[in-house]
């Protein structure tokens, strides 16, 4: 069973004198995420990220399309979509008066849990992310990695069997995206959680995301896991030889897996489809034609390269 | 669903943010005060008899109460506009009506305390009694005045959903728009004809003539109490209903998440 169901989503927002500027968000998003898992969307400024969560945590209407999250749909069935799902934004901000403490009861409140239930659910949250010495301390009075780690503790007390992430980590010290990070990877691992993150942070999807899609002008360019990326927009894995006894240059045109090469010098580099798969029979080749590999470096894009080509 | 919870979730933060808030001491003793010593003082210098004087003390005995309450109810919506943090709220499962009720609710404790306050004011440094009428009649002036900033706090949270902060000055100038036309300072009778009218739609006309019925003043309408009560019902009825549309079209053009930025 999917705990997300995205069906040909689509937003505007409208400005301006009669509202006559209109500006997509979305122009028609689909896709599922399974239970249990966790799914990055990836994307520029202005790519439709925030709205895309925005819907699906029933704080935005959707202008047509639907979204379904654990069998609920969520404009129709809001309020009980609303019990099963949190968020966190990495802009989170709180009352400025309130304590650490004060802010998770009060959430605890809203979500209906009373007495006793609510004071563990409250202590075991301040554990949990280590707010103990904060627990009295006014909101304002936080750091912002704190605040952070109490945005994402607020996020924890109803159990949410759905979590919405938008950019959890941007402007926080990289140790402390890593710590968040880890949290993140720890509640889908302990309690099944499914996570839909929103990132701009390509290490981030790829540590924690099963499945990424990229978005760009309010559309799904590209979706998979980072490999199946990779290869759909054909970025391939760079291999750069080079080679002793081996005069002029190496014809590859006819090697299967190789997109494209450049042989001259006694050096060749070529992009491959996989180097693990074609580097035995670029090396056999050139065995072959009496050659010899004297220094082989291959470079395997990362998930930055895909963004980047699909950018363009 | 455990609705009373999530009322006292609202009532419960209400009361957190008045006790940090210093201002929270101007809103409750000092504005409050100082409206009824220099009304009371001013009744001194023009002379006025002791059945004007009551007349217009009850009048600004009445303000204050519906200033300070309908205050609380918009602030169901105003701390997290200014926290920026309105989008927890709206994640959360909850309706409309647990914020207001519970916001509410901390709106009548703040306006009973003010309640008092004046009277005790007004009672040593005037010799008025505000509990002449009895228990009943003044339980009942002060459900009407509640009840009546209940619909107006709810209009404060209609406005500030439509408009964003901009509306924000709308909290405090609210009642002052009713003021010039419920006949707080004076007799409605005084207003010119089309405003008199305008003056029959408005509760407070009508729970201050049947207040102001007790200490001998003949109520210019008919029936003060069940008109009171019956528009107020109908005001509170109308500005929920705007609410719910105006949290309904904050979800539609995106303004529940600017106003969390």
């Amino acid at each position: 069973m999917f705990a997300v169901e995205v069906s040909e989503l689509k937003k505007s927002f409208h400005a301006g004198l009669w509202s006559r500027r209109v500006t997509t968000a979305l122009a028609g998003v689909s896709f599922t995420v399974p239970r249990g898992t966790i799914f990055a969307v990836l994307g520029p400024n202005g790519a439709g990220k925030t709205t895309l969560l925005s819907i699906a945590s029933t704080l935005l209407l959707p202008d047509s399309g639907s979204v379904r999250l654990l069998g609920f749909d969520v404009v129709r069935e809001a309020p009980r979509v609303r019990e099963r799902i949190n968020m966190v934004s990495g802009h989170t901000n709180f009352i400025w008066s309130l304590t650490t403490r004060e802010i998770l009861d009060h959430h605890g409140m809203l979500y209906g849990l009373t007495g006793r239930a609510r004071a563990r659910k409250v202590e075991s949250l301040i554990e949990r992310f280590e707010l103990r010495t904060h627990r009295d301390v006014a909101y304002n009075e936080l750091s912002t990695g704190l605040k952070q780690r109490l945005a994402l503790a607020k996020a924890l007390v109803n159990d949410p069997e759905l979590l919405f992430l938008d950019e959890p980590t941007v402007a926080l010290d990289p140790d402390i995206s890593i710590r968040i990070r880890e949290e993140i990877a720890r509640l889908r691992r302990e309690r099944g959680v499914t996570v839909l993150l929103t990132t701009h942070d390509m290490p981030e999807a790829e540590f924690l995301a099963d499945e990424i899609a990229f978005l760009r002008h309010g559309r799904i360019l590209a979706q998979g896991d980072a490999e199946s990326l990779k290869r759909q927009v054909k970025i391939g894995d760079t291999i750069t030889i080079e080679l002793d006894g081996l005069d002029g240059s190496l014809d590859l045109s006819g090697v299967p897996g190789v997109l494209s090469y450049r042989s001259e010098n006694g050096r060749i580099e070529c992009v491959a489809d996989s180097a693990r798969k074609r580097l035995p029979e670029l090396l056999r080749l050139i065995r072959e034609r009496g050659g010899v590999a004297s220094d082989v470096r291959v470079f395997e894009p990362d998930l930055e390269s895909v963004f980047v080509e699909l950018a363009k | 669903m455990n609705h009373a919870i999530r009322v006292v979730a609202f009532t419960k933060k209400n009361w957190i943010n008045t006790r940090r808030n210093i201002f929270t001491i101007f809103e409750i003793v000092f504005w409050p005060a100082v409206g009824v010593l220099s009304v009371g003082l001013l009744t001194r210098f023009l002379e006025l008899t002791p059945e004007t004087s009551t007349f217009v003390l009850i009048g600004t005995l009445a303000l204050s109460l519906v200033q300070i309450c309908q205050l609380d109810v918009a602030y169901a919506i105003l701390f997290d506009m200014w926290g920026k943090s309105a989008k927890h709220q709206f994640l959360a499962p909850i309706s409309p009506w647990h914020m207001v009720l519970g916001s509410w609710l901390m709106g009548v404790i703040r306006g009973l305390v003010v309640f008092g306050l004046l009277a005790g004011v007004a009672r040593l440094a005037f010799g008025f009694d505000f509990f002449a009428p009895g228990p009943v009649a003044v339980a009942i002036f002060l459900l009407g005045m509640f009840l009546t900033a209940g619909a107006i706090g709810i209009s404060v949270c209609v406005l500030l959903l439509l408009f964003g902060l901009r509306a924000e000055v709308s909290a405090w100038s609210g009642v002052s728009l009713v003021l010039l036309l419920c006949g707080i300072y004076y007799p409605v009778t005084l207003l010119p004809e089309p405003f008199m009218t305008l003056a029959a739609w408005i509760p407070l006309t009508h729970f201050l003539e049947a207040f102001r019925e007790h200490f001998g003043f003949s109520p210019v309408f008919q029936s003060p109490l069940l008109k009171g009560f019956l528009s107020v019902g109908a005001y509170l009825a109308l500005s929920y209903w705007g609410l719910t549309a105006a949290i309904k079209r904050a979800r539609r053009n995106g303004l529940l998440l600017r106003l969390s930025e």
